[in-house]
């Protein structure tokens, strides 16, 4: 009988989409190696029984070469092979380097069912492929599926009941890559063609030159379209409805309001010039829901737009080889971007993809240097609320010191920390245009994610800082604090709070910045500071999880060591 | 004939690789990606400044990091 089925294949083959397929759970596919970092699981109804299925991390063989591929396989291992199926996924446009793993898994007598997947972008590349000559070979059940649209999935369920387990004798890789050349010999047919121009795109990213300025126009041309579609929703959507709908019904509903005390400081906040100001205010009801959904979400849904855009069509793992050079003086290689690139949206996935780096060392490097240098959007987009309106060289300042740090920072913990950082090799996947749909769920999918974690957050936190205000508890941090906000780094000692609640969430913390009436300057510090000190409490978490306590602390450390010698030259170079 | 490796030679070569001399790890992980001893590949580009060298190897695009291309020999006329 079975009682779990496992799908396992090599990176980036779609196993996510075909996971989600079978069990109706979703989780985020992208076009490179390495998405799945977690083992997701879900349940399939085989026969009338619930079985559970495990989506594998990829791995090219059963002999593991990285932390990913070692869990993959001891998961394989957990129950006698009589009692589980193993789906092996392949990639039909790529079958060749797929087959090594499949006949490793039917030597080993694992029960496994072929299915062969991407088959539509197959015959587009002008690959044929004879599948009963391939089932006839391999001995074991072969299904030609698309995932994306579904096709071929009914037939994979009805079929896993055929898995058998048939060892044979265990050969080495090198046969094992001879094996495979027969096999590949009878059953596929190139069709011969010219250069199609994604193929000359695909080439024409990864040389010097070339790839340089595509880059270029792509890094760009992305960041100019997420703050276009940012503000776009702001200034059509999210501001009307809040200040045309939603302020008046505040408005009137504090008219009512006879005896402005606790209760109204608190769902409220104070009135700025007798109005409701959802910048300043700072209740639950004003405030935070307009942090939350009219300032931050509008950016979140545009960079996340962006972002799956690039992911599902395959730019990330190419922007790796170009940057590598780069990455590498900062001890992590080409790889490394794919965390970073994630940690732009939030730092907690981001540093959980750290995980597709292989060394201790690299992921500590990395993990530093997200939660350090790497605004998440949230963050962001209140920098660019709040000093926008002083113009782009703020902004852009902002980012400049980041950029800085990280390169410092990466260059001196690259030449501190002990350990090895591997070697960088890398599958290139061909660019891939999947259907919209696809895109809308990932993006429908992060949303619902970010209010899910953040809106909780937020007006819980609004509350505590409203109670804490509304009873002057914050004065004494202010006083204990004040030497140093003030002193060194030339804030005001009320800001002191915000960067207190940065430690809860940025957004929110850069909003406790507004009604402070900081100077252009003194925002420009405030926000760097925000970003390079502590991580909030999520990343925090994620941080502990990844690092150890030791690397918490050591990586705290560095943190709060950098925030006060940056806010300090900050305050000294431009403040006096 | 002459031995060298993948960094030395001209984007757009064709060549069979000779051997792996990285150590058994590297050469494992190759292995399994369909990087061997006798298989032929294509060098795709190089970028500069010790920068990593991108091959073909079958339907695969491989990059490979300059420090691991220098340990992959080939053999030329």
């Amino acid at each position: 009988m079975i009682k779990k089925i496992y799908l396992i294949g090599n990176p980036n083959v779609g196993k996510s989409v075909v996971f989600s397929r079978l069990t109706g759970v979703q989780v985020i596919s992208s076009n490179y190696p390495g998405t799945t970092v977690e083992i997701a699981k879900g349940y399939l109804t085989l026969a009338d029984k619930k079985v559970e299925v495990v989506d594998l991390p990829g791995t090219y063989s059963l002999d593991p070469t990285s932390g990913a591929e070692e869990v993959a396989v001891s998961l394989l291992k957990e129950l006698p092979k009589e009692e589980i199926a193993v789906i092996n996924i392949i990639d039909s446009t790529n079958m060749e380097r797929n087959l090594l793993l499949t006949l490793q898994l039917i030597e080993e007598g694992y029960p496994v069912v072929v299915c062969m997947n991407m088959c539509d972008d197959a015959g587009h590349r002008g690959v044929h492929i004879n599948f009963t000559k391939l089932e006839e070979l391999l001995k074991v059940p072969v299904i030609s599926a698309c995932a994306l649209t579904g096709m071929g999935i009914k037939l994979l369920t009805q079929r896993i009941k055929e898995a058998v387990s048939a060892p044979k004798d265990i050969i080495t890789h090198q046969q094992r890559w001879l094996e495979i050349g027969k096999i590949i010999e009878q059953v596929q047919h190139l069709e011969h063609r010219h250069h199609t121009f994604r193929e000359i795109m695909e080439d024409a990213s990864v040389r010097p030159v070339t790839g340089l300025i595509m880059a270029g126009v792509i890094i760009y041309g992305a960041f100019k379209v997420v703050r276009f579609i940012g503000e776009g929703i702001i200034n059509h959507i999210t501001d009307p409805l809040f200040i045309n709908i939603y302020q008046p019904f505040l408005e009137k509903l504090s008219a009512y309001w006879q005896e402005k005390g606790f209760w109204f400081h608190l769902l409220i906040g104070d009135l700025i010039n007798g109005k409701i100001d959802f910048r300043q205010s700072l209740g639950i009801l004003t405030t935070a829901p307009y942090i939350e959904l009219g300032m931050v979400l509008p950016y979140v849904v545009s960079f996340y737009f962006i972002l799956s855009l690039l992911e599902d069509i395959g730019y990330l793992p190419r922007l790796a080889v170009l940057l590598d050079n780069l990455l590498h003086r900062l001890g992590l290689h080409g790889y490394a971007v794919i965390p970073v690139l994630l940690g732009f949206g939030c730092n907690v996935p981001g540093i959980m993809a750290t995980r597709v780096l292989e060394s201790k060392r690299e992921r500590f490097i990395a993990s530093t240097i997200i939660s350090i240098g790497v605004p998440c959007v949230p963050l962001q987009a209140m920098i660019f609320g709040l000093l926008g309106k002083f113009g782009g060289f703020y902004v852009g300042g902002v980012y400049l010191v980041l950029f800085s740090l990280v390169i410092i920072l990466g260059i001196i913990l690259n030449r501190t920390l002990t350990g090895y950082s591997p070697e960088f090799i890398l599958e290139i996947p061909p660019y891939r245009f999947p259907p919209l749909f696809m895109l809308w769920k990932k993006l429908y999918f992060r949303i619902k994610g970010f209010l899910v974690e953040a809106m909780p957050v937020v007006l819980l936190g609004v509350c505590f800082i409203n109670i804490l205000l509304y009873f002057k508890l914050f004065d004494l941090v202010t006083s204990v604090f004040a030497p140093i906000i003030h002193g060194l780094f030339g804030l005001p000692k009320e800001a002191a709070v915000a960067l207190a609640i940065g430690f809860l969430r940025k957004d929110v913390a850069v909003g406790m910045l507004m009604p402070l009436g900081l100077t252009a300057n003194q925002l420009f510090i405030g926000a760097t500071l925000l970003a390079i000190s502590f991580p909030c409490v999520a990343s925090f978490v994620v941080l502990a999880k990844e690092l150890g306590f030791k690397g918490l602390i050591k990586s705290t450390l560095v943190m709060i060591g950098i925030s006060i010698i940056v806010g300090t030259l900050l305050h000294f170079t431009i403040l006096r | 004939m002459k031995k060298i490796s993948l960094v030395q030679i001209n984007p757009e070569e064709k060549v069979s690789i000779l051997e792996i001399v990285g150590g058994s790890n590297l050469e494992s992980k190759l292995l399994s990606m369909g990087v061997y001893k006798g298989r032929q590949v294509t060098k795709l580009s190089h970028i500069g400044l010790k920068g990593p060298v991108v091959i073909r190897a079958g339907r695969s695009i491989l990059a490979l990091g300059h420090s691991v291309a220098e340990k992959i020999i080939i053999e030329r006329e």
